[in-house]
């Protein structure tokens, strides 16, 4: 079973991402703050992993600048998934070292697609 | 017999007009761009040129004195044919049509008695201050100064003279001028200039709108043609004008050379000695005045970075606001949306028919809310200057193609066929592919809202280095009166039908704005109950 990290602090997206990925025949390890999805994925190794860009503390550009570090992480998808949607974020996602990204809200519809996109 | 009568006269009128042509021009006094000199004679920059122009082209000039705003009133009735110097602004190009090539380029200053301790914009804070009466100034510096938060006790004048002589008298603490007269006639009335600049302007002559065309031409011809040769008597004009008064007087020169000539070869001797020391004194004053004018240049150029830094603060707050209304109002939508969605999936569990059609409903909804935030954002977005489009290289077909996709379902809902035709040279461009798929969805989703039956039709083809994209639609079709309307913001709400459709209006003005971002326009045509075709034009090869 592939597995996929997901880092957000809303309680309510991170449900939502879980449920869909679960119910699709994911294994969902799940980070509340940048400073613990980053611990979590050094130990796990996930295939993918979703990154809230607005994250209290350690917002998500650093914490793709930290994950990018890692030699065991190396060739680990990280998507930025944000509702910030204002002009340059998505280079600045890249720049930070995000594989790829996609805008809140998330359409169920589309969103496994694009999962499987970077699988 | 009558018809040859009626036949000579219309012939004598026309022919009289068109050798001897009366041309008014508003004149006001702003020296040294327009003003009556000593003498009562018409003068200055502007009317230099005019002048020429009128002479080339056998017109008669009458100058029609009077303020300002009198001026420009006169203009809008019709009662004159020109206005010199009007600064060019949108709200303006409504009433007037301006020439195209540009006349000076001019900013506006504020002006203090000397040893007045106004230096910056902070400076104004509780002062009196005096603007020109309908002149673009005030509107500026009150845009200029809002950010600052000051509090001013704000005075209009009809005219510049009257300005600095209340300023000399200390009936106000600072005037608000333009930097070509501000430098002429500042140091006449003890008065100095301030660090506090704004609002750079072009400044034209003016007709009433689609009045006059061919007049304007005329002096974009000549204009064009005097301001290439740096010894025309463009810059010859604004040599004189704009130069400072010097008492340096040329007759007692002459005088003096006379008699050098006449006192034989060791007056004139001493005469060249004396002449030559004079020269040099003025080399050291105008050296010492360029001085002056290089140290003001250091001081100005330091406000001003410090001006723009403040300016890019506000920017940077504004950016923030619009940053965190986006995230705070797309968050919930995301647990509605993304919940729907999943219900209606199935995923949590089967759903009876009702439950289907209640949450269907719901899922509208949300997502038609969803749009009317995104719509409003960018709105907000282009309005504070926030919204960048990119230049990036992308095949047109495939736009056109995934936008199609976007529209089909709901076309499909009403059985509007979507038909597009894309001739075969239509290929890469080097444009902002998502801004364009936007402009596309937006036209086809309106097309596919007005229509209920025919069909929707997209055509794109280039022609003449542009790439022209066309959305027809067999729709309701859109009334004259309401054409030109349709691109302002929030005009779905005044029509008549308004209400039985949903949007916020926000849509055209958003296609419009993006469509001139990225350097194109855009147009409609329309006939009531045929259906409207709305299309626009995008350059083939970007100049950035």
């Amino acid at each position: 079973m592939k597995k996929i990290l997901i880092i957000e602090d809303n309680e309510q997206n991170l449900y939502l991402l879980t449920f869909i990925l679960e119910k699709n025949g994911y294994g969902v390890i799940q980070a509340r703050d940048g400073r613990s999805g980053i611990e979590l994925a050094i130990k796990n190794i996930p295939d993918l992993i979703l990154l809230d860009i607005q994250l209290p503390v350690l917002d998500g550009y650093a914490v793709a600048r930290e994950l990018r570090k890692q030699q065991a992480l190396y060739d680990v998808p990280i998507v930025a998934v944000t509702s910030y949607a204002m002009t340059g974020d998505r280079e600045r996602t890249l720049e930070a070292g995000c594989t790829g990204y996609m805008e809140k809200p998330i359409d169920p519809l589309t969103f496994m697609e694009k999962i499987a996109q970077y699988l | 017999m009558v018809l040859v009568i009626i036949f000579l006269l219309l012939f004598g009128t026309a022919s009289s007009e068109a050798v001897n042509r009366i041309l008014t021009v508003g004149l006001y006094e702003n020296s040294p761009k327009v003003f009556t000199d000593e003498n009562g004679k018409p003068s200055g920059i502007f009317i230099d040129i005019i002048a020429y122009t009128a002479g080339k082209e056998g017109w008669e000039l009458k100058y029609v004195p009077g303020t300002w705003d009198e001026g420009l009133s006169r203009l809008e009735k019709g009662e004159i044919d020109i206005m010199p110097d009007v600064a060019y602004s949108a709200e303006r190009e409504k009433k007037y049509s301006f020439n195209k090539v540009q006349v000076l380029s001019s900013w506006y200053q504020a002006y203090a008695r000397k040893g007045s301790g106004i230096h910056s914009i902070l400076d104004l804070n509780g002062k009196r201050i005096i603007v020109l009466k309908k002149s673009v100034q005030q509107e500026a510096f009150n845009r200029f100064s809002s950010g600052f938060g000051l509090n001013m006790d704000i005075v209009s004048v009809s005219d510049y003279k009257t300005m600095f002589e209340m300023l000399s008298m200390g009936e106000a603490d600072a005037g608000i001028t333009n930097q070509f007269y501000g430098s002429v006639h500042a140091r006449k009335y003890g008065l100095a200039d301030t660090a506090i600049v704004f609002a750079p302007s072009s400044l034209f002559f003016a007709t009433k709108r689609n009045t006059n065309v061919n007049l304007l031409n005329a002096i974009d011809r000549d204009l064009a043609e005097l301001k290439k040769d740096t010894g025309s008597l463009y810059y010859h004009s604004l040599r004189k004008w704009t130069s400072e008064e010097i008492p340096f007087s040329i007759p007692s020169w002459l005088k003096f050379i006379v008699l050098a000539a006449g006192a034989g070869l060791l007056l004139s001797m001493g005469g060249s000695f004396i002449l030559k020391h004079q020269v040099n004194v003025r080399t050291r004053e105008l050296k010492e005045i360029n001085a002056e004018m290089e140290q003001r240049i250091v001081e100005r150029t330091a406000e001003l970075a410090e001006a723009m830094e403040r300016a890019q603060d506000a920017d940077r707050l504004k950016s923030a606001f619009l940053a965190t209304m986006s995230h705070e109002l797309r968050t919930p939508l995301n647990s509605i949306i993304g919940f729907t969605g999943i219900m209606l999936q199935g995923l949590a569990g089967p759903l009876n028919n009702e439950q289907t059609r209640q949450l269907s409903m719901v899922q509208n909804s949300a997502s038609h809310l969803l749009s009317l935030i995104n719509d409003i954002l960018d709105i907000s977005k282009i309005e504070a200057g926030q919204l960048e489009t990119r230049s990036e290289p992308f095949d047109m077909r495939e736009a056109i193609e995934s936008s199609l996709r976007t529209v089909m379902p709901q076309a499909e809902k009403k059985g509007l066929p979507l038909e597009a035709v894309i001739a075969s040279d239509v290929g890469m461009l080097k444009s902002d592919r998502r801004r364009i798929e936007q402009i596309l969805i937006n036209l086809m989703g309106n097309a596919v809202k007005f229509t209920d039956k025919g069909t929707i039709r997209v055509e794109c083809r280039t022609e003449n280095g542009w790439l022209v994209t066309a959305v027809s639609d067999t729709g309701i079709g859109i009334e004259s009166r309401e054409m030109e309307k349709l691109f302002l913001p929030f005009r779905q709400i005044d029509t008549g039908l308004a209400r039985r459709h949903e949007g916020t209006g926000l849509g055209l003005s958003i296609c419009k704005r993006l469509v001139e971002m990225l350097g194109g326009t855009i147009g409609v045509e329309s006939e009531i109950g045929k259906g409207s075709t709305f299309t626009f034009w995008l350059p083939l090869q970007l100049n950035t």
